[in-house]
Parts: C-alpha cells; structure tokens; sequence
C-alpha cells in the first residue's frame, strides 16, 4: 500500500507541473552548458551539472507518479489521501527507486548549487554531507518530511548567497533569482504539512509559480544578448590580459 | 571591441574603435586580427577610406557572449 498526498482532483495536474519544471531545469542547464563552452568557467559546468541533477531527479518522480497513477491496479480515495493498490511486486521495487532518486538528486543538486558561489574550494567534508543527503533521501521513504526540511535548510543557505551576491551586484536578475528560490523554499515548507490534501496542490502551485519566475529570468538573460547594448567587456578583457 | 562596433550601427573606423575601446595601436591590430582571422569582422572601404564592419557570424558571438555574461552575472560565478 502506498500512500501520496496528491488529493484525487489533483492528479495528473502535478505531473505537468513536473513536467514543466524539467523543462525550464533543462533550459537552465543548457545555458550554462553554453555559457561554459564560451567562457571555460568551470563553475558554469557546475551549475550545470546541479541543474541537469535535479532535472533529472523531476524526471525520476514523472514517471514514478505516471506508473503510480496510470499503472495502477486500481486507484481510491481515502479522505485526503489517495491510497493505491498494486498487484504487481515490482511496481513496487520502482515506486520506492523513483522517489528515492527524486529525493536524492534534487539534494544533492540543491547543495550543488549552494556551494558553486563560494569561495572556497570543496574538502572532504563534502563526503560527509554527501552521506548526510543519502541519509536524509533513504529516511525520507518513511518520513516524507525530513526530505522536504533538508531541501528547505538548503534553498534557505541559498537564499542567503544570492543576497550576498545581490548586494554586490545589485542585478534585477539576481533579485528575481532570490524570488524564485524563495518560491522554492515556501513552496517545500507547504510540502511538510502537506499531509492536509490541499496543501499539496498549494504546495505545487507554489513551485510552478517559482518555475515560471525562472522561466521569466531566462528570457531576460536570452533578451539581454540581443539588445544592441555593449557591456564595454573588452576593456575588461584588455585590462586583464595586457599587463602581465 | 565587437560591442562598440555593434553599437555604431555595425561599421567603425579603425581610429575610432581604437579610442573607443581605449586599446593602444599595437594592441588594436593584435585584436582586429584575431577578429578577421575568426570572420567576426571585416574590413571594407567607404569613400577611399578603410572602415571595419562586423558581420554577421560576429553579431552572433557577440549575441551569445552577452548572455553568457548577464546568465554568470545572474548566479556571481
């Protein structure tokens, strides 16, 4: 017996809205795939890689819930709670594999994306936290909120490096970067009491709407290479590479 | 360099992309070479005189570069 919080009338509409956050998780990582090729930034690559993780850990839970939902036995609604029956054994074996990657992928891109601003380097603590993530997605499977908590400390630590960068560069797109992932957060704090049907749905609404946010930044970015406008970067360049 | 080209309409003279951008002579022909060599710009003549114009391979570098500098602004990397 498998229980989701995804209330009856809900159903399918959280996969598109899955669906629509690989999407815009995919644009992100090619942009910086893009970016790296250009500038051989090696924390482009990064973030990239943090993208492609959590993008993939949206495709995980995609199909977990397609097979949860439409693979089913046979579906039925208990109170808030829709409780699925399977048949078949290794429906089950996916079911679990599925969430676990969702869970684990996306914290670790999460922590990914944490630690890409910083200054310093990665050090073997990175194993530690690495174990820290495995653990928390593991106990996940029985406490769905510890999940939703561990992402929501790290969207918070993120939060709290973009302000850092905001208030260097005073950027409209570091601040709508800042919105989004504060969407995020709100949205994973929705997801721990989310046991109350409807919050879930909120709760998926909240991350839509955050997505949108990000998908707005990407025109922005896409927009701003097109203006006619010259950032002056050669000077940069010059001043950098010239008198050595 | 292809920026401040960009912005004069596409076409500069050598002289005043070399104030423009605030290159020296040895460091502008060094770059405007690079930048031939690439095709990202041309030279071609305007009444008897020599003026650099960026085609269009160089208007889409420059497009590109733009956004790979405002996307890594956006995340400080």
């Amino acid at each position: 017996m498998k229980i989701v919080f995804t209330p009856d009338w809900f159903l399918g509409i959280d996969v598109f809205i899955e669906i629509f956050s690989f999407i815009i998780l995919s644009l992100f990582f090619y942009y910086s795939i893009k970016s790296y090729k250009l500038s051989r930034n090696r924390n482009s690559l990064l973030l990239g890689g943090a993208f492609l993780l959590i993008a993939l850990a949206e495709l995980a839970t995609i199909f977990t819930k397609l097979v949860l939902y439409y693979d089913a036995s046979f579906t039925q609604s208990i109170g808030q709670a829709v409780v699925t029956y399977k048949v078949v054994q290794s429906v089950d074996v996916f079911y679990y594999i599925g969430f676990f990657f969702h869970k684990l992928l996306t914290l670790i891109g999460l922590y990914a994306i944490y630690r890409i601003p910083l200054k310093r380097r990665l050090s073997g603590d990175i194993i530690l936290v690495l174990a820290f993530l495995v653990i928390a997605a593991l106990f996940s499977q029985g406490f769905y909120y510890l999940f939703h908590v561990s992402a929501l400390l790290l969207l918070i630590l993120i939060i709290n490096n973009y302000y850092s960068i905001y208030k260097e560069n005073k950027s409209d797109n570091t601040k709508m970067l800042i919105i989004a992932f504060i969407m995020l957060a709100l949205s994973q704090i929705l997801f721990i009491i989310s046991n109350i049907g409807i919050l879930y749905a909120v709760a998926q609404i909240v991350q839509l709407v955050s997505y949108l946010t990000l998908l707005i930044l990407i025109i922005r970015i896409v927009k701003h290479g097109k203006k006619k406008k010259s950032n002056r970067h050669n000077i940069r360049y010059v001043r950098n590479n010239t008198r050595k | 360099m292809l920026g401040i080209i960009q912005e004069n309409k596409g076409r500069i003279k050598p002289t005043h992309l070399m104030y423009k951008a605030n290159l020296s002579h040895s460091q502008m022909k060094l770059y405007l070479q690079e930048l031939l060599e690439n095709k990202l710009i041309e030279k071609a003549t305007e009444e008897e005189k020599i003026i650099i114009v960026i085609t269009k391979k160089g208007r889409d570098f420059f497009t590109q570069y733009s956004q790979m500098k405002e996307f890594e602004s956006t995340f400080g990397i």
